[in-house]
């Protein structure tokens, strides 16, 4: 089973900016943006390992992330509270300091 | 997302020969009367869809929709849904030369003589 | 929600190039007859009712909402949709983790997809064609409340507009506020007036609109005569 989760609703992160050779889930928009965790979902595989059956590798724990839609596009023209929510898996977050 | 070979490079002549022929569905349910708003083979070609889900490895869902989003807006343009689910489907499966373009093409003609010998 | 569909006369070329496909990927070994079989039934039996009485069950009983918000895959269970069908496990492309998006007077939820446009379908049925399209997918993430506008919902800037990318394992189905004028209606006259849109966040329930939104998609064949979503 997954290690215990890294992350706690509350805790503000930043989605890394990892080079994708093959496969992955994390949407191109959201490199390098940071957000906030909103809940802690379920351990699985992450996408890259249940892609290429890489069954054998420890499962991580998913997270839904919120951004501020401000944060994610530079010319954002609606209201500053507007926001967005993913599902991210543990790899692909580094805890956000600034 | 996913760097796989660019399907929309390669031409399927069989594919083209139908979108030319058009039996597209609005307008067949429009010559008969009929008001269904999908053909009657969608829920089958959502099931072959699940199914190849199911095993992953040949076509992950992610490729073949994003395959899908180009060859619709690319070289099926005319076509429509679910009629470019459907050719986009194939297309991918033919442009890997998991199923043969000839193979398919006769196995058409039997299933077309076979259904047609029902009516 | 199934019935045989009327049947046009003649073999459409996309009838006959769905068997052939099929039958040349099972004897491929791509996937098995009893695997098409099973998906396929699923996909005849799915539709959008469940999901409307859900929403209208929640309106009317506090404590069926509290459980709908907690446990939604229990939930489903009480308007007759079970997660783990047609497998035990559930479909390969929907999973089993629902999760509902509350709507506030502050707060409003849009769902998409934007890797490949996935949707709580055991509950809700189809997509609709414009959720799956790249114009819808791109364009929702980045304006949403321009996309929301084409489809007739305008939305105060004191409000804040959610969007969900369901790009993983949970799929989400927003639960819209019940709109004045219903007071006293039974759970079906509700349940008549959320609409797939709604529970999309595309469009929000109102007394007497009992249909969704007919879009233009950008390479639709027949003619269009309301505004126009082409990018």
């Amino acid at each position: 089973m997954a290690d215990k989760a890294r992350f706690s609703v509350g805790d503000k992160v930043r989605v890394r900016n990892l080079p994708t050779i093959l496969y992955s889930r994390t949407q191109e928009y959201l490199r390098g943006a940071p957000g906030t965790i909103t809940r802690v979902t379920y351990e699985s595989l992450a996408p890259e390992d249940e892609a290429f059956n890489r069954e054998d590798e420890k499962p991580e724990w998913f997270y839904i992330v919120r951004f501020k839609m401000a944060d994610l596009w530079k010319s954002y023209a609606g209201p500053p509270q507007d926001t967005l929510q993913s599902e991210i898996v543990e790899r692909w977050l580094e805890p956000c300091l600034a | 997302m996913v760097k796989t070979p660019d399907v929309t490079n390669i031409r399927v002549k069989l594919l083209e020969h139908l979108v030319e022929r058009g039996q597209v569905w609005n307008r067949m349910a429009e010559k008969y009367g009929v008001t269904n708003p999908v053909p009657p083979w969608k829920s089958s070609l959502d099931g072959m869809c699940d199914a190849l889900d199911k095993y992953g490895a040949v076509l992950p869902t992610v490729t073949r929709r994003e395959e899908e989003d180009n060859l619709t807006e690319r070289q099926y343009a005319e076509l429509p849904f679910p009629e470019s689910q459907l050719v986009s489907l194939a297309h991918s499966l033919i442009a890997r030369k998991i199923i043969d373009e000839n193979a398919l093409t006769n196995r058409m003609a039997e299933v077309r003589d076979r259904l047609e010998s029902c009516t | 929600m199934t019935k045989k569909a009327p049947m046009v006369e003649e073999i459409t070329d996309f009838e006959v190039l769905e068997i052939a496909l099929r039958e040349l990927a099972i004897e491929k070994g791509l996937f098995t007859a009893e695997d098409h079989r099973q998906y396929t039934e699923f996909a005849e039996a799915m539709g959008p009712t469940p999901a409307s009485r859900l929403v209208a069950k929640a309106w009317i009983d506090p404590a069926f909402k509290k459980r709908a918000l907690e446990d939604p895959i229990a939930a489903s269970l009480e308007v007759g949709i079970n997660w783990l069908n047609p497998t035990g496990f559930g479909t390969p492309s929907d999973f089993t983790a629902l999760h509902i998006l509350e709507d506030t007077p502050t707060l409003h939820h849009v769902v998409t997809c934007t890797l490949c446009s996935c949707y709580p379908r055991p509950i809700l049925g189809n997509s609709p064609e414009w959720y799956r399209t790249p114009n819808y997918r791109r364009r929702i993430v980045r304006t949403p409340r321009q996309v929301l506008a084409e489809f007739g919902l305008f939305l105060s800037p004191e409000i804040e507009v959610r969007v969900e990318d369901s790009n993983s394992k949970h799929r989400f189905l927003v639960l819209p506020m019940r709109p004045d004028g219903t007071e006293g209606w039974s759970e079906e006259q509700l349940a008549a007036i959320v609409t797939r849109d709604c529970m999309i966040g595309v469009a929000l329930p109102k007394p007497g609109v009992t249909t969704n939104a007919v879009l233009p998609v950008h390479h639709a064949s027949e003619p269009i005569t309301n505004n126009s979503t082409e990018k």
